[in-house]
């Protein structure tokens, strides 16, 4: 059964028209639906279009753009027949428990705009609160469904929480007989880290956030540096490709869109696109590890979302990860020898004025060099950010696709089978 | 019944080095407290309905950690409760540890309708013993009274496993119903504000508690409230 959004074909990106006039926005809709339709309809299918209208303001527009796109981006053959369940998987499952919980509370995943009907022109009856609770049921089910048969199909993935708001949104968008390809592809290729069986790949990933940072923000990398926040704030963005923490689902299926299209490490130099963009308020908070994690792990709901995307894509051109991975590796290191926290944690016991001592501590590591940095790295980053998208995520198509050699020398663990 | 079970350890406190007085000049402590235990027992529930007095039918699983942040005032004296609260499922314990050693106290919390998680205590207690700072003060809390006719664990168990392990207290809570919840952290508060005043000016401060270590069984601060009815 095909789910159809009820915002359907009306506003997928509320920014979509960036403040031009009606009429404008319609004609650059309607230019755009047009050039995806002729990527799709070309023998064979143009997906490096696809992947290039992904990723451009307004991604793939409306679900019904999205079912017949993402299964190129994953190059998934939306014809073949579905895989087959064994009988008995909820008994057989060891997953299943944990499975079962974690669908259970999910129930903010089901929005009131998601209701599968028949046809987009049929009138959607939209309760004013969450989906009806007899469809919704009928959803979770079909969610359990799907995650159980493909962690059934492939022993070596192991379910993490979490992985339940990457499926959900296949589910909602697709349906559950198309979701269980999708899924099991991106199971298999971008999400195949966070699925090992200990979560070191994903810490490793996570190392790479802070050295993206480095390279545009020096002080903020400093000051977060200093209060010791970690990265663990990110963590639910990262492996949810940021599902469980938006609450409009127009935004995740956005993100989708533009992390389909792209490298698997897209997600984290988003994460590192936010942390940059929040940069006042991060810089006004007290310097140690509380305040900085709960004020970065509250995601706002009103992010620019089409100019953050850009932005990861322009950092992603001029940070590849192949130049990231040697940074990323010795940030694991340091982690590792660090152990500083305890100490700090000592010194503010018989000091008895934590933030002081972090402050202290903050200054002393603001080196004359890297504000130099900082001015050299700033206006480099503003001038990519008013290039025109289109133009840029032609650039980071290539981008992408001309690392993935160099990548591999430096991050030999990381899949990286990005496309197909 | 009595539904809260309370073991002062006097003679361990004098160990106790970690409460901070907050640098914050309106605050006069600051506790971090590391909030644990097996997958959708009610962590997330309990915090929340600490921070802001609501319970959320929609709550997610938690993904890492997050921290909730509440000021007290005990006795006059303004108290920053800093609770963190955790993922329960066992592939994020790697990541939740290192958050253990610059906690004050921990709470674990396990579900009175779900004995598996009741049988995990001593697993979240040994984690404690092995990441956390030394004497660290723990408390358990059996979530989900409000569901006692599917209750699977008897608070009297709870009591014996407490006494066993030392911890401070265990208490029988409801995130959805507002049972003890305040008193958890109230509790946890006081026994941390006394450890630091018994660190800073000697035993005085604690010459109305018990020295000896056996367990003391009482219902605490403003009886009527506190009690389970179930």
């Amino acid at each position: 059964m095909a789910l159809r959004s009820a915002q359907g074909d009306g506003h997928t990106s509320s920014r979509w028209d960036g403040g031009a006039g009606k009429t404008d926005f319609d004609a650059k809709r309607k230019k755009k639906v047009a050039e995806i339709h002729q990527a799709l309809n070309s023998d064979p299918t143009d997906v490096a279009a696809l992947r290039r209208l992904a990723i451009s303001e307004g991604g793939l527009l409306t679900d019904e753009i999205r079912r017949k796109v993402w299964p190129k981006l994953l190059n998934v053959n939306s014809s073949e027949p579905p895989p087959v369940p064994e009988q008995n998987l909820r008994q057989m499952s060891k997953d299943y428990q944990q499975v079962l919980l974690d669908v259970r509370r999910s129930l903010r995943r089901f929005p009131p705009g998601c209701l599968p009907c028949s046809s987009a022109s049929l009138p959607a009856p939209r309760p004013p609160t969450g989906m009806p609770e007899e469809q919704r049921e009928g959803l979770q089910e079909e969610l359990i469904d799907i995650i159980l048969l493909v962690l059934e199909r492939n022993p070596q993935l192991h379910y993490y929480q979490g992985y339940h708001d990457i499926v959900v949104t296949f589910l909602l968008v697709v349906g559950k007989r198309l979701a269980t390809s999708l899924v099991e592809k991106l199971s298999t290729h971008h999400v195949r880290d966070f699925m090992d069986p200990t979560m070191d790949n994903t810490k490793h990933i996570l190392n790479y956030l802070m050295p993206i940072i480095d390279q545009v923000n020096p002080e903020l990398h400093d000051f977060m540096q200093s209060a010791e926040v970690g990265t663990i704030f990110a963590l639910s963005w990262l492996i949810t490709w940021f599902g469980h923490v938006l609450s409009d689902f127009r935004h995740v299926v956005r993100l989708y869109d533009f992390f389909l299209a792209c490298h698997p490490l897209m997600p984290i130099y988003f994460a590192a696109v936010i942390v940059l963009y929040r940069e006042q308020e991060v810089l006004d908070c007290d310097c140690d590890m509380a305040s900085v994690h709960h004020l970065l792990s509250q995601i706002p709901q009103d992010l620019p979302y089409e100019t953050l995307i850009s932005r990861a894509g322009d950092l992603f051109v001029q940070f590849p990860p192949s130049e990231l991975a040697r940074k990323a590796a010795a940030h694991q290191q340091a982690e590792k020898t660090a152990a500083s926290t305890f100490k700090d944690f000592e010194l503010v016991s018989a000091q008895q004025r934590p933030d002081m001592v972090l402050r202290q501590r903050f200054r002393g590591l603001l080196r004359p060099e890297d504000r130099t940095k900082d001015v050299l790295t700033k206006p480099r980053t503003n001038r990519f950010v008013k290039l025109a998208v289109m133009g840029l995520t032609v650039a980071l198509g290539a981008a992408a696709l001309a690392v993935v050699k160099s990548a591999l020398e430096w991050a030999p663990k990381f899949q990286l089978q990005l496309f197909p | 019944m009595l539904k809260v079970g309370i073991k002062f350890q006097v003679a361990r406190a004098m160990q106790f080095s970690g409460s901070a007085r907050a640098a914050d000049e309106n605050v006069d402590y600051l506790f971090k407290i590391i909030l644990i235990g097996d997958s959708n027992v009610g962590k997330t529930c309990v915090v929340q309905h600490f921070r802001s007095g609501v319970y959320t039918e929609t709550q997610q699983n938690t993904i890492g950690v997050d921290f909730t942040v509440r000021s007290l005032e005990i006795d006059g004296k303004k108290v920053k409760m800093q609770v963190w609260d955790t993922a329960g499922q066992e592939r994020f314990r790697t990541i939740t540890q290192s958050y253990y050693r610059s906690a004050h106290a921990a709470i674990i919390a396990y579900d009175l309708t779900r004995r598996s998680t009741f049988e995990s205590v001593p697993h979240w207690i040994h984690e404690i013993e092995k990441y956390g700072a030394a004497n660290l003060i723990i408390m358990l809390i059996g979530n989900k009274c409000d569901l006692w006719e599917n209750r699977h664990v008897l608070f009297e168990d709870a009591c014996t496993l407490a006494e066993k392990y030392g911890l401070l207290a265990v208490l029988e809570t409801s995130a959805k119903e507002s049972r003890n919840i305040d008193e958890v952290f109230v509790l946890m508060a006081r026994e941390l504000i006394a450890r630091n005043s018994l660190q800073l000016y000697g035993e005085s401060a604690l010459n109305n508690l018990p020295l000896d270590s056996s367990p003391v069984l009482v219902a605490q601060g403003p009886t009527e409230k506190t009690h389970c009815t179930c």
